[in-house]
């Protein structure tokens, strides 16, 4: 239990750490940038201003106020759950990100799936058949996988799928059917860096001493590679997924943007072509916490894979 | 010098390296020489012209405004790979020199700076990437300066690893002991123990920034029209892929082959290194 | 007369790589019943030897020769025919007692994984069986069973292999440095144990060791090897008295070297019993 509570609050810290470091990071930016948010807001109005107008609104905003105002103004509504209003919605931003939150959380777990499909075969075609041809194809596709730009294979999956075969509808979301292209370019764009990993990991588990020992026990090949090998590979890749989430929810973006996916990815470039600053601080801020949140799962699910820990010993 | 010939022979015996090479070459023909075979200019609109097939004159056909496509992609060729391989350029200049110096010193002031450093590196490229980009604003000059914003650090952190591994070693005490200048213990010794991973890690980045600099104008954020960089040319041409695959099929390949070509060379340079350092090559 | 359990005849071993010769025309027999050392320094040879017997030797080994298992020659049949020997005849423990079990699987699971491979029974039979051997062993089997191998000390997880390599009673067991990573206390106990099974169930043991000492006390036959050769074989007496090979020599007057060694190791079996 102490290992637990640990574990929660040394991630707390990084969150609070990796918080004001990048909020700070981006107030910053944001005050000595050249371009102006209410000029921004006003573009998007399309209505001729005066300057009087423009500085009623910069105070309506607080835009007016110092720096170190601002910034500890919006700390202290973090505080209070309050991530501000969006400038061109009008709408609070929590509520805004919330609502596109499922969205990308479907696809991300669409992908995963997909993810686990494919780098799972093609890692264990990988190590068992090391230096034979299922080896070089498990690694010529992680390499290809790595090299190609995950908008491109989407749109490569849309001609093909949607507009040569019909099969599949090109865009928007609410079935099954719209749900595949997505999360295969998903789960096809992440998967190279789990094939080269898990295959690593199992050429040397494969090797190791009670896989030895398996075999001298009789068992079968296919149950010393499932219950034996592989769950211990499955460790590394599970570290790895923690050390990606960040990467995922950054990739996914682009293939909201893609297949006009409500999610929070279409939310950020909006806010971001727009200069809505409460938008993308809030979204910077939501993206860590899911970070942390997604590595303390990591850390837990150590606990029940890997019984040494529990003990509290160090692990081999 | 017999040593030096096992060496040589091991870096074009392996495959990945001389993929790696072809791709390299043919990819630095196309920027150097490329130009001479474009008679047009990537710019020049021709309504009268649109969205032609591959022809003797349009080697890769026109585009929606009666663009030359292969001048595009020539150009987008020396915009893209330039870009990418100044970014890292960058990145490096800034990071190497300062991960040397706070690893090589090391205290307290280092500890704070890497602890807030592995906070914020929690973080992917591409979020941090839109954080500054949407701060400074979409446009190209703006995402190369975010990504040397984020990369620099990458590499001062990695930098200084290496250097807190390679400094309790013998011959870099030996050298301290010596009275040697910091400037040239540096220089002298872990410079050129880095090196080989710093280069490795350079090569591979370039094709993940090409990636990310083409996937951010493909969504709007990087490049903006009328600049022919390959992911803005796919973002470009959306609307006519049906009707034209090509405008589709060759910014999308290009940018595929220019990566492969980095992952290649960084594989290769990777396996070479490590044979040369007497490590196990898995 | 003598009845081989496993008979090895002209084994020729070469790696692919190099043409080296690794092993070079062995032969060696063990019978029902018998205690059998092998003994040599490491790199000699003698846990290939074992390897081929359990067909874990790695890619780009070239084998020649014959072994005979209970008249079957290991080394035609196929590899599914040798798996289910394993495990289920031929028996084996290995050197280092941490490699012996799957670290995050529960001991229990894993003796119940492998008596069910090789004989049809229910989940709740292979568990009682487990249970018995473990008690055999003289642990406390009941904990041992829900146990991970990392929850237990070294010589009870060594005690935990020797009783899954014994659970299906097999006609060979093959000891493989069994003592070499444990204390002397634990190791001769193991041994105890080794002998005791070997006169309940009357199977056949090779033991390989690089122990001289222990190889005279506990073996009925003795093989010498010395760079994948065997140099020597007799009776304990026989080679530690009227040894002939200069290897067998250097062997034995290492050990005499350290007279006290002898009376050590013999008080600590006394105290052990």
């Amino acid at each position: 239990m102490r290992i637990v509570l640990s574990m929660i609050g040394s991630r707390l810290i990084q969150l609070v750490v990796m918080v004001l470091v990048l909020s700070f990071v981006t107030f910053l930016l944001m005050k000595i940038t050249p371009g102006d948010p209410i000029r921004a807001i006003l573009k998007v109005d399309d209505v001729i201003t005066t300057t009087a107008e423009e500085e009623k609104l910069r105070e309506e905003y607080g835009f007016d106020q110092p720096i170190l105002i601002q910034y500890s103004r919006w700390l202290l509504g973090i505080v209070q759950f309050d991530l501000g209003e969006s400038l061109i919605a009008n709408k609070p931003v929590l509520d805004m990100i919330m609502g596109r939150l499922p969205a990308s959380i479907a696809l991300a777990t669409g992908g995963l799936v997909v993810l686990f499909l494919i780098s799972v075969p093609l890692g264990v075609l990988g190590a068992v058949y090391e230096g034979r041809w299922p080896d070089y194809i498990s690694r010529w596709f992680a390499l290809v996988g790595a090299s190609i730009p995950r908008f491109w294979l989407g749109l490569l999956l849309i001609y093909f799928f949607s507009l040569k075969l019909n099969l599949l509808p090109v865009m928007g979301n609410g079935t099954l059917a719209h749900f595949i292209l997505p999360s295969i370019t998903l789960g096809v764009a992440m998967a190279p860096l789990y094939i080269r990993l898990l295959r690593e990991r199992l050429i040397s588990t494969l090797q190791s001493s009670y896989i030895e020992a398996a075999k001298a026990r009789g068992l079968r090949k296919e149950r010393i590679l499932i219950f034996h090998a592989l769950r211990g590979s499955l460790v590394p890749l599970i570290t790895m997924f923690g050390l990606s989430i960040g990467s995922l929810l950054g990739g996914i973006t682009v293939i909201e943007i893609l297949f006009s996916w409500p999610g929070m990815g279409e939310l950020i470039v909006q806010g971001v072509m727009q200069r809505d600053y409460p938008v993308i601080q809030g979204y910077i801020l939501i993206v860590g916490f899911l970070v942390v949140i997604t590595n303390l799962i990591v850390d837990l699910l150590y606990l029940v894979i890997n019984p040494q820990i529990k003990q509290g010993k160090e692990v081999v | 010098m017999e040593v030096t010939v096992i060496k040589k022979a091991r870096l074009l015996h392996n495959p990945s390296m001389v993929f790696g090479m072809i791709l390299t070459i043919f990819l630095a023909g196309i920027i150097f020489v490329g130009g001479a075979f474009v008679p047009y200019s990537p710019f020049e609109i021709n309504m009268g012209n649109r969205l032609q097939g591959a022809s003797s004159v349009h080697w890769f056909g026109t585009d929606q405004l009666g663009r030359d496509v292969f001048a595009r992609m020539v150009y987008g060729a020396q915009l893209t790979i330039g870009l990418g391989v100044f970014a890292i350029v960058m990145a490096l200049c800034i990071g190497v020199p300062i991960g040397l110096l706070s690893g090589y010193i090391g205290g307290k002031i280092d500890a704070f700076f890497m602890r807030m450093i592995d906070g914020v590196l929690a973080f992917p490229d591409f979020i941090l990437a839109i954080a500054i980009a949407g701060m400074l604003g979409p446009s190209l000059t703006n995402l190369i300066i975010a990504i040397v914003l984020v990369r620099w650090i990458v590499y001062a952190r990695v930098v200084r690893g290496l250097v807190l591994a390679e400094k309790e070693k013998e011959y870099v005490l030996v050298s301290k002991v010596s009275y040697s200048s910091t400037f040239k213990t540096i220089r002298m010794h872990l410079l050129p123990q880095v090196m080989p991973d710093i280069i490795v890690m350079a090569a591979i980045d370039i094709g993940k920034v090409i990636l990310l600099i083409s996937a951010f104008s493909y969504i709007g954020l990087g490049a903006q029209p009328p600049i022919p960089e390959w992911g803005a040319m796919l973002n470009d041409g959306r609307a006519y892929f049906q009707v034209v695959p090509s405008l589709m099929i060759y910014p999308g390949l290009a940018i595929m082959l220019t990566v492969l070509c980095c992952n290649l060379l960084g594989d290769g340079l990777k396996s070479y290194f490590d044979i040369r350092k007497g490590r196990d090559y898995l | 007369m003598r009845e081989p359990v496993i008979s090895i005849q002209n084994l020729l071993i070469e790696s692919s790589i190099g043409q080296k010769t690794i092993l070079n025309k062995v032969n060696l027999e063990v019978a029902k019943g018998e205690i059998v050392g092998l003994i040599g320094e490491s790199g000699s040879g003698k846990s290939i030897t074992a390897r081929v017997l359990l067909g874990l030797l790695p890619s780009g080994m070239n084998v020649r020769g014959q072994i005979f298992f209970q008249n079957e020659n290991l080394l035609t049949m196929s590899a599914k025919e040798h798996r289910k020997l394993l495990g289920k005849e031929i028996g084996v423990i290995f050197q280092d007692y941490r490699g012996s079990f799957t670290p995050f699987i529960k001991i229990g699971k894993q003796m119940a994984e492998t008596i069910r491979t090789h004989h049809v029974v229910s989940k709740k039979e292979a568990k009682n069986i487990s249970l018995q051997v473990l008690e055999e062993m003289g642990l406390d089997s009941k904990r041992v069973y829900s146990s991970y191998p990392f929850q237990l000390s070294g010589g009870q997880v060594q005690r935990a292999a020797i009783a899954i390599a014994l659970a299906l009673k097999p006609s060979l067991l093959i000891c493989d440095e069994v003592t070499t990573a444990l204390d002397v206390m634990s190791g001769e106990k193991v041994l105890d144990y080794i002998d005791h099974i070997r006169k309940e169930t009357g199977c056949a043991v090779l033991m390989i060791t690089h122990d001289l000492m222990q190889a005279y006390k506990r073996t009925d036959h003795i093989y010498v090897m010395h760079q994948g050769k065997i140099v020597e074989e007799g009776d304990p007496e026989q080679i530690r008295c009227y040894h002939q090979h200069p290897y067998t020599k250097k062997l034995c007057s290492c050990l005499l070297s350290l007279p006290g060694e002898n009376n050590l190791v013999v008080n600590e079996r006394v105290n052990s019993i």
